[in-house]
């Protein structure tokens, strides 16, 4: 790792980013979608679960769809070539995508919960429970992002990673059967464990966060050693 | 002279497909070495290898005295240039984004911009967006690229194939002036004049193996038939063969003062390839 390599890719990646319009329209989803409940909910309070929800669209949406978008061009318009030609290392590469990633959700992310409200998310354990979400998007983001080799095939995994992950809360919703199956495996997804969190005064459910967490990065770490050994 | 790159019993399969069979040669410090093949007889594949981009199936490598566990590393990649056949820019950058995020990363000084951009003629569109360039612009900011951090030694895969003949010609004498100042130039290259202007010494490449390596001159040389091409006066062409019983033929055309030029056959680098391979350039 080298810093002066991390900010210059970190440079070029922000000026590449304010530039590209589809990348663009990614943060505005959660702020507009906040707006839009905001209008709806005539002044009452959010439940807990729709800031989840808020926060896997944010997610889902800027965190995992921008990183693999970004990777997956750089696949497709040849351009990933010219730095690993460079002195810069795949790591210095995914770490300076990443800032730019992690700020550009840090705004959205912010933004939509001012509109819609963030006061039960501002505790520790709520706080420390984002930011292990955050990197487990991430890392989902980055692994697909290293396989893929057009923006098109991206769109492929954008949908499951969403629905899956991004908008579990909404299943809580539905007011399917709670022990029914879908529930029973939907209940241990990263997302509605922070719910838990709220409920619940156990650690239990910031480990099992942690878990997935860590199941992200082994999913990155190997999608990472095949494309490094790919002839 | 001091060899600056060493290739021996090089090969390389893509699964049951033989890229590369047995290729052996050196670089000397300081020279221009050009790589000839046609379409496919691996030229790419074995630049690649001396960049690390690929791994070898068989042979040694030595690239500015690294072996391979060296070649690819960050200091390797900080000591040559490459301009590879289908690299490409940042599209919504502008040029100078493009060179300044290369500079930062081969840690040059941000000067070099300016001092490359004019070299390649392309110092008023500094501010241009890459995606409003003609190929021939894209492919001299690709150029700017590789020389940027002023490596010891450049691979140039293809370097004037988008070009017109003036960006041709330019980017020739850029490359020469690059040369003199020291620079080691490995480039590829399907264009036979392109290869006989720059080239110290060339190799052919052909399926996978060098069938000639010299110096351009003496290619030509070499496989000249030596024939006496001559034009009269009455505007006749004879071809002559140089054989002892054709001398007094030959001297009798002077002596009548009917020769108006005399050529012994000089055959072009395209000849030369095309007798050695029996097959074309394309
Ligand atoms: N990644 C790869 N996987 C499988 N086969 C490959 C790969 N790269 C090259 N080849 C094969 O290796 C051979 C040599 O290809 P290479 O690209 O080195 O040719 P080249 O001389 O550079 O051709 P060109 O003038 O068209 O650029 C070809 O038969 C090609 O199909
Ligand atoms: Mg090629």
């Amino acid at each position: 790792m080298n810093i002066q390599r991390i900010s210059a890719i970190f440079e070029k990646d922000i000026k590449d980013f304010m530039k590209n319009m589809m990348l663009l329209m990614m943060p505005l989803i959660p702020i507009v979608l906040a707006l839009l409940y905001k209008q709806m909910s005539n002044g009452e309070e959010f439940p807990i679960y729709f800031l989840y929800l808020n926060v896997g669209i944010a997610y889902s949406s800027v965190t995992s769809t921008c990183m693999m978008t970004m990777m997956a061009e750089e696949n497709e318009k040849k351009t990933l070539r010219g730095l690993i030609q460079s002195p810069a290392s795949m790591v210095d590469i995914l770490v300076g995508k990443s800032l730019v990633v992690g700020l550009i959700t840090f705004v959205s992310l912010t933004v939509s919960l001012a509109i819609i409200g963030s006061d039960p998310l501002l505790n520790g354990k709520a706080i420390l429970a984002l930011i292990l979400l955050f990197l487990f998007f991430l890392f989902l983001g980055i692994g697909i992002g290293l396989f893929s080799k057009s923006i098109s095939a991206t769109s492929a995994y954008t949908m499951p990673v969403m629905l899956l992950f991004g908008f579990t809360p909404i299943l809580g919703s539905l007011q399917l059967d709670e022990d029914g199956i879908i529930m029973t495996i939907t209940d241990t997804f990263p997302i509605m464990q922070a719910i838990e969190l709220h409920e619940k005064s156990s650690w239990v459910p910031l480990g099992i966060i942690a878990g997935w967490v860590l199941a992200a990065a082994l999913f990155m770490y190997i999608c990472f050693k095949k494309t490094m050994t790919d002839d | 002279m001091e060899n600056i790159m060493e290739v021996a019993g090089l090969k390389k399969s893509f699964g049951k497909n033989i890229a590369i069979k047995d290729v052996s040669f050196e670089v000397k410090k300081g020279e221009v070495f050009g790589l000839l093949g046609p379409s496919g007889s691996g030229k790419t594949t074995t630049i690649k290898i001396l960049t690390g981009e690929l791994s070898k199936t068989a042979g040694k490598v030595t690239v500015l005295g690294m072996d391979s566990s060296q070649i690819g590393t960050a200091d390797f990649k900080s000591k040559v240039g490459i301009l590879s056949d289908n690299s490409s820019l940042y599209e919504r950058l502008t040029i100078y984004d493009n060179l300044k995020l290369f500079c930062k990363l081969y840690r040059a000084p941000l000067q070099q911009i300016d001092v490359l951009l004019r070299e390649v003629n392309l110092h008023e569109e500094r501010m241009k967006t890459v995606s409003k360039l003609s190929k021939g612009m894209k492919q001299r900011v690709l150029l700017a690229k590789a020389l940027i951090h002023k490596p010891k030694l450049v691979f140039l895969d293809e370097p004037t194939s988008a070009l017109d003949p003036g960006n041709m010609a330019h980017i020739h004498r850029g490359l020469l002036k690059l040369n003199e100042a020291g620079t080691t130039i490995f480039l590829t290259t399907h264009n036979m004049e392109e290869a006989n202007s720059l080239c110290d010494r060339v190799a052919f490449l052909h399926e996978g193996e060098i069938v000639e390596l010299d110096d351009p001159d003496e290619l030509r040389y070499k496989h000249s038939t030596h024939d006496f091409h001559i034009e009269t006066y009455e505007g006749e062409r004879l071809v002559i063969k140089n054989t002892p019983d054709n001398a007094d033929r030959i001297k009798e055309l002077i002596v009548y003062n009917r020769v108006k030029s005399m050529q012994t056959d000089k055959p072009t680098l395209g000849q030369v390839f095309l007798k050695v391979t029996g097959e074309e350039l394309v």
